[in-house]
């Protein structure tokens, strides 16, 4: 699991040097949280965790809120990701944009609930949520892409020697 | 169903709700560990933004110093000599005097303020929405602490809230957590600003009855002993009296972009609450 865990990380990591560098402070794709997402449908549920854990880290290390937020808001979509792998067509684009397009909504309502919960104020503006929902919803059209890039890497993996612990079963 | 797969769920859920409560618990008591945790963490990935920061600048300006002067070499290849030469030497000295304006800007700042003060360089930003804040170049082994105001030419832009080894994170004035309080220079009426997350701060408190108008100023009371007294938050852009309740709805823009921050000044005096005459 090292290797892919470590290769992930690295794209995360360029990710969010993507994200600081190039759109920010004009656009928010969820690019991490997309990545979290479309790993946590592959077989190993150990991988999607680690992950989480270190991307969703390395999110609230560079925030001002409490360590914690990001981290759960990344665990949620591993939860999300597993649960709809079970009921939908994930090799297909529309389910999977579909699928990232509500866990990246259930995301940002654990997002809006804990700043509410620790914060004690609402940072609910329809201006905020009108361009939010416009963040989600072209970060959720980007799902086939990151699919075909997860699937990528891990056929990397595998010529460079990888082997999985077990077959990926079909999504 | 087997008991270890039966139960593996629930103890998964619990298991990560122990694990985000926990971290939150010892978060709000702003526990040593974590913020050891989040110090590798910065320490870790911060130098590939600065690396990446550096490297776009370079290739940024020899894109524009070389590469994009090929296609006139190729129409006006008479004057491509003179041209590149020339043009590379207004890029020079026009990234030669955009610096010396902002450090000479800085430089006046730094005459103005009556503290010790330390140059850094902004290298990233927190690009998530939940919060405002920049990672500055300069930390702990720097003499950057804790609850020290960060200045920029054009006005205050946020205080200190943690530091590492090399690096810092500062609060950007319009972060929902910060709150200073300061005074409208014209009427001299007193106020909170409040960070209200995208650009915006609002001064709160301010009774209806208050002379406040578009265009005013807002300044730095000096109480409270975080930023400077006299130097400048922002403007007002808006004043509404209309809205129900006691006080008036004012919105603030910062005198500074704080998107597009460069370099900026630490005030190194933690408190810095000056007695009135």
């Amino acid at each position: 699991m090292t290797a892919p865990l470590l290769l992930f990380s690295l794209v995360g990591l360029a990710f969010f040097y993507l994200q600081n560098l190039v759109f920010f402070p004009q656009v928010r794709l969820d690019f991490l949280g997309l990545l979290i997402f479309v790993v946590a449908w592959r077989p190993s549920l150990a991988l999607a965790l680690c992950l989480a854990l270190m991307l969703g880290l390395l999110q609230d290390s560079y925030a001002a809120t409490p360590v914690g937020l990001h981290l759960g808001g990344a665990l949620l979509l591993v939860a999300s990701a597993r649960f709809c792998r079970r009921g939908l067509l994930l090799q297909q684009a529309g389910p999977q944009i579909l699928a990232s397009l509500g866990a990246l909504a259930l995301q940002e309502a654990w997002f809006q609930v804990i700043i509410i919960i620790l914060r004690f104020q609402s940072p609910f503006t329809w201006e905020l949520v009108t361009y939010r929902s416009l963040e989600i919803l072209a970060s959720a059209a980007l799902t086939p892409l990151m699919y075909q890039l997860v699937r990528g890497l891990e056929k990397l993996l595998r010529l460079l020697g990888w082997t999985p612990l077990r077959e990926p079963t079909s999504f | 169903m087997h008991p270890r797969t039966r139960y593996r769920l629930p103890l998964l859920i619990t298991a990560a709700l122990l694990l985000i409560f926990s971290l939150f618990s010892l978060s709000l008591k702003r526990s040593p560990t974590l913020k050891k945790v989040e110090a590798l963490m910065v320490s870790l990935t911060a130098p590939g933004l600065q690396g990446l920061h550096y490297v776009g600048d370079t290739l940024k300006h020899f894109w524009q110093s070389y590469f994009y002067l090929v296609g006139v070499k190729e129409e006006n290849a008479a004057l491509q000599r003179r041209l590149e030469e020339f043009t590379q030497k207004e890029v020079r000295y026009q990234e030669a005097q955009q610096a010396l304006t902002r450090l000479e800007a800085l430089l006046d700042l730094k005459r103005q303020v009556p503290f010790p003060i330390i140059g850094a360089r902004v290298i990233a930003y927190d690009p998530s929405l939940w919060s405002r804040c920049a990672l500055l170049d300069q930390g702990k082994n720097q003499g950057v602490k804790p609850g020290l105001p960060v200045l920029a030419p054009g006005g205050l832009v946020g205080r200190i809230v943690e530091t590492y080894p090399q690096y810092s994170k500062v609060m950007l004035l319009v972060d929902r957590n910060s709150g200073a309080d300061a005074v409208v220079q014209r009427t001299r009426v007193r106020g909170v600003l409040q960070g209200k997350g995208g650009n915006r701060c609002s001064l709160e408190y301010v009774p209806k009855k208050a002379d406040v108008q578009v265009g005013d100023l807002v300044l730095a009371s000096g109480l409270g002993g975080v930023y400077p007294k006299g130097l400048t938050f922002g403007k007002v852009t808006q004043a509404d009296k209309n809205k129900p309740g006691v006080f008036q709805e004012i919105e603030v823009t910062p005198a500074v972009d704080l998107s597009a921050l460069e370099e900026v000044l630490v005030v190194k005096v933690v408190n810095l609450a000056i007695p009135e005459p």
